[in-house]
């Protein structure tokens, strides 16, 4: 009886993504090249294709590495963890928690990936019709006792690190600055503007405000909120100030808009 | 379906170059998954570009060869993209990517035997029944025989073929490159083809090892396999042509100056057929 497709496949893939010795014996040995030979360019093909796609989406990690830190980073989390995406957009999701796993005293590495990450995901997430200014005056007041959310784009992070400076600097093909631990961490607002993703830090005000309506809370709500916080005539101030850059930028939606 | 003449892989490196301006490409293949995301830039170059352009969709994770269920979400994501797109075909590769929900990301090879035959055409048969939609399969290249090949890979897939319903794509470079591998006469292969089945053509560069070829997509086509190519058109006419180029992408002027090469090629192929 021979066996079965599906044992053949386990044990080839095995062959390929645990280096299992066994995937040899079900293929043709030549002098030429070799069975071990042959099924090394599988192997090869397999890390290459996971690193490589790893380096895109960790582009400024991957920056702040270098080409051989990046790639012995990389393939010791590849071999940690075999792909169970059908689609490669999605492999490497848990590479910042890995490098906070195994890199604790490089906090600035996991926060970077974090950061990669957010903007990667911002690049093709869902196109929601963003509250913009001509949407609120369409609406009238009655947007202001609507719950609200970010768009599906949108993300806070906090950072213990100056990442912010660190991928600015990547990004632009400068010498980065040395990573620096604060002694309180800073919000960061990840989003997508039009087609671009974007990123800036945020003062622990907005960020809390941000994290309200990201919960669904209403304008008005927000606004009771930041009046009790820091009183009327600052939270006019500061209200009218993020209302205008939240709808330039197409960073709220109304809640319940689905894609 | 009459051929539509001669198309090009669209890659993000020449957007710009689309938007800005009508190209000399008559249809354009897209990677399928690549747009099988929610929405940003993919949705929206593809929704910009498809405009102006016929489009065929080329997968890279059906994994048809695959012994165990399809990947039912695959499949709802791959026809709401067609239903998108509206491509003139949809295709995929002879292979298998993964088991047990791990996946390889590559183009495995199988094993050429009754078992694997079985498999690749009851699934064949699933994805055109619900795609609603005879689909390509493409040859793979490959590095390995597996011992329990019991025939040519060309009798396979003419088989394949004939029992699946279903049509081909006919990657040329591949065929070079595991007629290198295995040690087979690449011409015995294109005469082992059913030709009505044929409707695309892919032309690719590959990087040469000296004992063996890896199909790389990097670089530009050989002679050798525009040779192929100039057979593979004597044998089955005007077939639909465009080049693959993944990695290592020069500016679209040069591709489309191989694509030029190709249509060179084919035309001056077909007087000599006709004559």
């Amino acid at each position: 009886m021979p066996e079965p497709l599906r044992e053949v496949q386990r044990r080839f893939l095995a062959g390929i993504v645990e280096d299992d010795a066994g995937a040899a014996a079900l293929i043709d040995d030549d002098a030429r090249v070799g069975a071990a030979k042959r099924l090394a360019i599988y192997r090869n093909n397999y890390r290459a294709s996971l690193t490589g796609v790893l380096a895109d989406h960790y582009e400024r990690l991957h920056a702040w590495l270098g080409d051989e830190q990046f790639d012995h980073v990389a393939s010791a989390y590849v071999a940690a963890h075999p792909s169970m995406t059908r689609n490669l957009r999605h492999y490497g999701g848990s590479f910042a928690a890995f490098l906070a796993e195994h890199f604790p005293n490089d906090g600035e590495l996991a926060e970077l990936a974090r950061l990669d990450w957010a903007l990667r995901a911002a690049f093709d997430a869902p196109d929601v019709p963003v509250l913009d200014a001509v949407r609120v005056t369409a609406l009238g007041e009655t947007w202001l006792e609507q719950p609200l959310t970010l768009h599906p784009s949108a993300c806070l992070l906090s950072a213990r690190f100056n990442v912010a400076a660190l991928w600015r600097a990547l990004d632009a093909g400068e010498e980065p600055p040395e990573p620096v631990e604060f002694t309180e961490p800073v919000a960061l607002l990840v989003w997508r503007n039009g087609l671009q993703p974007h990123f800036r830090s945020l003062s622990e005000i907005e960020a809390g405000a941000l994290a309200r309506l990201e919960a669904g809370a209403t304008f008005t709500g927000l606004s009771a909120h930041i009046i009790e916080a820091v009183g009327e005539a600052a939270a006019m101030e500061e209200l009218a100030g993020w209302l205008g850059q939240w709808l330039a930028d197409g960073v709220l939606v109304q809640s319940g808009t689905g894609p | 379906m009459p051929s539509p003449g001669f198309g090009l892989g669209l890659r993000p490196d020449h957007y710009p170059d689309f938007l800005a301006g009508p190209q000399p490409v008559e249809w354009l293949e897209i990677i399928s998954e690549n747009y099988m995301v929610p929405g940003g830039r993919p949705i929206a170059m593809l929704d910009r570009i498809r405009a102006d352009y016929p489009m065929v969709m080329h997968g890279v994770s059906l994994s048809i060869g695959s012994d165990e269920p399809l990947d039912r979400a695959y499949l709802a994501d791959l026809k709401a993209l067609a239903e998108r797109v509206e491509p003139l075909w949809i295709s995929d590769h002879l292979c298998w990517t993964g088991i047990d929900a791990h996946n390889s990301h590559d183009l495995l090879p199988l094993p050429y035997d009754a078992p694997a035959l079985r498999c690749v055409v009851d699934n064949i048969g699933r994805v055109q029944d619900i795609l609603g939609r005879r689909i390509l399969i493409e040859n793979p290249s490959s590095y390995v025989t597996f011992r329990s090949s019991d025939r040519s890979e060309w009798d396979f897939l003419a088989d394949m073929a004939e029992r699946a319903d279903c049509l081909l794509l006919l990657d040329v470079n591949n065929i070079y490159v595991s007629a290198r591998n295995h040690g087979f006469d690449p011409l015995d292969y294109l005469a082992g083809l059913p030709a009505h089945r044929i409707q695309q053509i892919h032309l690719a560069g590959h990087s040469d090892m000296g004992d063996y070829v890896i199909d790389t997509h990097d670089a530009d086509v050989c002679d050798a396999v525009w040779e192929l190519y100039a057979r593979a058109i004597a044998m089955f006419g005007p077939v639909a042509t465009m080049i693959e180029r993944d990695d290592n992408i020069p500016p679209l002027a040069d591709v489309i100056a191989e694509l030029d090469r190709a249509r060179t090629v084919a035309a001056r192929t077909l007087e000599g057929v006709d004559a």
